[in-house]
């Protein structure tokens, strides 16, 4: 198409222009041959006007002189001969002032009678003669005596020759210069030249260059060419239109220049003008015209043909742009035909993928609707069978509890895809987050004899901003899935530690690592895991529940919402692990002023990333930590500072050691030493199933991994005298009111147990009062002062709260007025209401709240 | 059967009676005490003889008790049969929710007990 479109252009180009070439070199010939004619014709014009004009001119010089001479002749009378010396003389005198040379009479034999000048003879005497004996005036030339050339005029005598004279004629001479200078036959201008012929080709006036007494000679030798003719056909032809009278007109070659010639009789003679011009002057004219002409076609046809090479060029630009064009529209054309492909795959991947979705979905919410729709209906006909509706009861609330999950999935999906998900941003406590999440697995692994542990390290910002839900989220997916995934007895395990954030120094960047031993993942899946509704369709997932969202929404979560990375290397049959990376922003929350005691602290764990990272975290909390990796060593460090007298001040051993265990080696240490040194047991696991046993040991206490600064400061704080955990339960009542003693009457021995109980941890002494009146009685029977305050049931046998309450504010004691608060099952403002009126201070319903009721007792008690 | 096991058999709110006696240990204690409390013969012998303020009574403290412990489903019917024996009435509805309690109370037991056997005492 391209080429073709300029083989196309090119071609006509060359064409067009080779067509301007053509009619403009035909238009340059044409115009010069037209030319060559023009100045011919001009040439014909002008020289025969010019010739004309030089006869009209000898007519009428000739003619003057003639007319002198007439005057002259007819002075003389008839009668009087012309041998008459007085009439001689008069003619003389006549002839002289008219400034002839010359006078004579001139007889018919052809003699002169001179009157005065020299002698003359006519050089051609007949023709001459025989005009004037016709009585014709003519012209002649003759010689004088000296040989010179005289213009000779004759006048026929008015009076026929006599006897006595034979006077023919009355004639006077001019000389030849006369006519020459008038007729300016040479100095017309220097191209153009003139001379008189007879008709036989002698000169009568010559020009200066013609040696030769003949024109004809002259011609035979000088002429070159003579417009196509010899000299000879020349001198015939012009021969012949001297005979016939008529001009004649011509050009010729000669001294290789060009001339124009004409010819024309002259009057009263039988010459023949022959004028002459060279074409010089008018070829330079119509030459410097022609060539004129010539530059300006040469001019116009290169204008056009640069206008026309201009057109093609940019005709060819224009071709080339929308070649250009239509060529970029193609190619755009294609890529966007491509692209619509591309999404059309995509869309029919993704629906593909979601009726897969569809088709999983429905089973799998068919199978605990069932489940759930099969129970109730199992319920409903054995109505009356405790046990079996009991039982079916526990499986619908499982399979719902599962189709909720399901659901919730779905919806988080949904959110994610239309866009509605946002974090709430909150401070978080990294440490609380893994409790929680460790808490919430525990019971999943214990049920599949998984080993499960948690390490962190190089953790140097606990409170970070996050949304708290949704890291949990993560976090579950992550651990539920490498729960789910992993046999029994497999490992799981959790890391967690922090990097400085290339974010800035307000951030820090969090690594949390999932791994497991599990089934792992094929290399395929690996690749879609984080694809929506994916999940591995092979048989050994195939009893695995899900709805295949779950990555899904983690990756969502970490990578698009928290602006993490999340990536997974797994191989089949080996296990999987999970690496997720988030940048969060410290909380700007001045973290509590970590401080213990110049401690010297042993930490026993075969894990050495954890003694490390736990001896730093209480070096930074300002213990001074060492640490080994097994219990043996352990023992022997103990030892050693024993004997040195420098026990340690406290020891964290975990449980799981190789060899000697945590339990037998705080056994070994309390067998040695018999110290009091606090041992600390560190433990991922619930130890309510060791305690008994890690008690009677000589274990002080557990600390449970992971082993956070603050989860090591707020465990190792209570052996510092420091106050326990005023952090984490601050008191409302802001008051001691350890050792203030409390009478409760209660009926009930087990509610009077429970608050027994609860109330002596906070530091009361308590009382306990069987009923109302007993309760009187011993309120009665104590000194002034002693109780401070009475909790009172409502309800009571003998005497219920109500009577008793009235019975004591009517006493005479000064502290019939002590706080009583009245703590019953009942909690309508009605009985709050009598309550008061019967003089309770205050009214707390069951169950009993230890914070409600020190916050009461603070108010009340003075 | 662990206690949150043996509260989730009779109906009742592990979380929350650990929220408020924060021990397992207490928990374990009382709830083991409750097999001993005598409130609900004390309720039998009085609706059998008719007596309805003692029965409101007792009802009154086995709502305290079950309240303390977070027996939440004993809690129930014993609420609801104390609010039909206030002012020492015997409604219609008494009758049954006494039935109710009856039954509420006998699970209760039965979980304690279950759980006292898998504890091992």
């Amino acid at each position: 198409m391209k080429n073709r479109t300029t083989r196309f252009l090119i071609t006509s180009l060359i064409g067009v222009a080779l067509l301007c070439v053509c009619v403009f070199s035909v238009f340059a010939l044409h115009m010069s041959s037209q030319s060559a004619r023009t100045i011919n014709e001009v040439g014909t014009l002008y020289m025969s006007s010019m010739s004309q004009q030089i006869s009209i001119h000898f007519e009428s010089i000739i003619g003057l002189q003639m007319d002198q001479l007439r005057t002259l002749a007819d002075t003389i009378p008839s009668d009087v001969v012309h041998k008459d010396k007085a009439m001689q003389q008069e003619l003389i005198e006549g002839a002289k002032a008219r400034d002839f040379s010359y006078l004579a009479f001139y007889s018919s034999d052809g003699s002169f009678e001179m009157l005065y000048g020299s002698q003359l003879t006519v050089t051609d005497p007949e023709p001459f003669l025989a005009s004037l004996r016709e009585d014709h005036r003519k012209v002649a030339i003759g010689t004088n005596a000296e040989g010179e050339k005289v213009i000779l005029l004759g006048m026929p005598s008015p009076h026929p020759p006599t006897q006595e004279h034979n006077c023919a004629a009355l004639v006077v001479g001019l000389p030849v210069s006369y006519i020459s200078d008038n007729l300016s036959l040479e100095e017309n201008n220097e191209r153009a030249y003139s001379f008189i012929i007879r008709r036989d080709g002698s000169y009568v006036i010559r020009s200066n260059d013609a040696y030769r007494n003949n024109y004809f000679e002259r011609v035979r030798v000088i002429y070159q060419d003579v417009n196509g003719m010899t000299p000879d056909e020349y001198i015939q032809a012009l021969g012949a239109a001297m005979a016939e009278g008529v001009d004649y007109s011509n050009e010729f070659t000669m001294e290789e220049e060009r001339y124009h010639l004409y010819c024309t009789h002259l009057p009263y003679s039988e010459w023949y003008l022959i004028t002459f011009m060279p074409y010089g002057a008018m070829d330079t004219i119509v030459t410097g015209f022609s060539h004129q002409w010539g530059t300006l076609t040469v001019l116009s046809g290169t204008i056009i043909l640069a206008a026309l090479l201009l057109v093609f060029y940019k005709y060819f630009g224009l071709t080339q742009q929308q070649l250009r064009e239509v060529e970029e529209a193609r190619q755009s054309a294609e890529e966007a035909q491509e692209a619509a492909e591309e999404a059309r795959k995509e869309a029919e991947h993704a629906n593909r993928a979601k009726s897969e979705f569809l088709s999983n979905m429905s089973h799998d919410i068919r199978t605990p609707m069932n489940a759930i729709v099969g129970m109730t209906a199992i319920a409903t006909a054995n109505i009356d069978n405790l046990q079996q509706v009991r039982n079916c009861l526990k499986k619908i609330t499982l399979s719902s509890k599962h189709l909720l999950g399901l659901i919730n999935d779905v919806l988080d999906m949904s959110k994610i895809e239309s866009g509605k998900m946002t974090l709430n941003l909150d401070q978080v406590s990294l440490r609380e987050v893994i409790e929680g999440i460790v808490s919430i697995c525990q019971p999943q692994v214990k049920a599949k004899h998984q080993q499960f542990d948690v390490f962190i390290h190089d953790i140097t910002t606990e409170n970070v901003l996050c949304d708290s839900v949704r890291l949990n989220q993560v976090l579950l997916n992550l651990l539920s899935n490498a729960i789910k995934f992993t046999p029994e007895e497999g490992e799981i395990h959790v890391a967690l530690y922090e990097e400085e954030s290339p974010k800035g120094e307000d951030y820090i960047r969090v690594h949390i690592q999932v791994r497991d031993n599990g089934i792992g993942m094929s290399p395929d899946f690996q690749r879609r895991i984080f694809d929506s509704f994916a999940r591995e369709d092979s048989a050994r997932v195939h009893r695995t529940e899900g709805t295949g969202l779950g990555m899904a929404i983690t990756k969502y979560i970490v990578v698009d919402a928290m602006g993490g990375t999340i990536d997974v290397e797994s191989r089949q049959g080996k296990g999987t692990q999970f690496n997720v990376t988030l940048d969060m922003e410290k909380a700007l929350v001045m973290e509590e002023d970590m401080i213990l005691p110049n401690w010297n602290m042993l930490v026993v764990d075969d894990d050495r990333q954890l003694c490390e990272s736990t001896a730093d975290s209480l070096s930074s909390i300002g213990v001074n930590a060492e640490w080994t990796l097994d219990g043996e060593t352990a023992v022997e460090m103990v030892m050693k500072r024993h004997h040195r007298r420098e026990d340690y001040h406290i020891i964290l051993l975990d449980w799981k050691l190789p060899g000697m265990d945590g339990i037998a080696t705080a056994r070994r240490i309390r067998q040695e030493t018999g110290g009091n040194t606090p041992i600390l047991l560190i433990s991922a696991y619930d130890w309510g199933e060791i305690e008994q046993e890690a008690q009677e040991a000589g274990i002080s206490g557990f600390i449970s991994k992971p082993l956070f600064k603050s989860t090591l400061f707020n465990s190792l704080r209570q052996f510092s005298g420091l106050p326990q955990a005023a952090a984490e339960e601050p008191k409302e009542h802001g008051r001691d009111l350890a050792g203030r003693r409390i009478l409760v009457a209660e009926d009930n021995e087990l509610n009077w147990e429970i608050a027994s109980e609860l109330l002596s941890e906070e530091g009361l002494v308590l009382d306990w009062a069987e009923n109302g009146q007993i309760c009187v009685e011993m309120l009665q029977a104590s000194p002034v002062g002693f109780y401070d305050a009475v909790l009172m049931d409502v309800r009571m046998p003998v005497m219920g709260g109500y009577e008793a309450t009235q019975v004591i504010r009517s006493l005479e004691r000064e502290d019939k007025d002590l706080p009583i608060i009245a703590m019953t099952a009942d909690a309508f403002a009605e009985d709050v209401k009598r309550s008061l009126d019967c003089g309770m201070n205050a009214h707390v319903a069951k169950p009993i709240d230890v914070r409600e009721v020190m916050r009461l007792l603070a108010k009340f008690i003075p | 059967m662990t206690l949150k096991e043996c509260y989730a058999a009779m109906g009742g709110n592990y979380d929350e009676v650990m929220g408020r006696l924060r021990s397992e240990r207490l928990v374990q204690k009382f709830v083991l005490k409750f097999l001993d409390d005598g409130s609900f013969d004390l309720l039998c012998r009085s609706m059998e003889g008719a007596d309805y303020e003692e029965a409101f009574r007792a009802a009154h403290t086995i709502k305290g008790v079950c309240s303390n412990l977070a027996f939440n489903e004993l809690l129930d019917s014993g609420s609801q049969l104390t609010e039909a024996l206030r002012g020492g009435n015997c409604g219609p509805e008494v009758e049954r929710l006494y039935e109710q309690v009856k039954a509420d109370y006998a699970r209760t037991v039965q979980a304690i007990r279950a759980f006292q056997e898998g504890a091992g005492g």
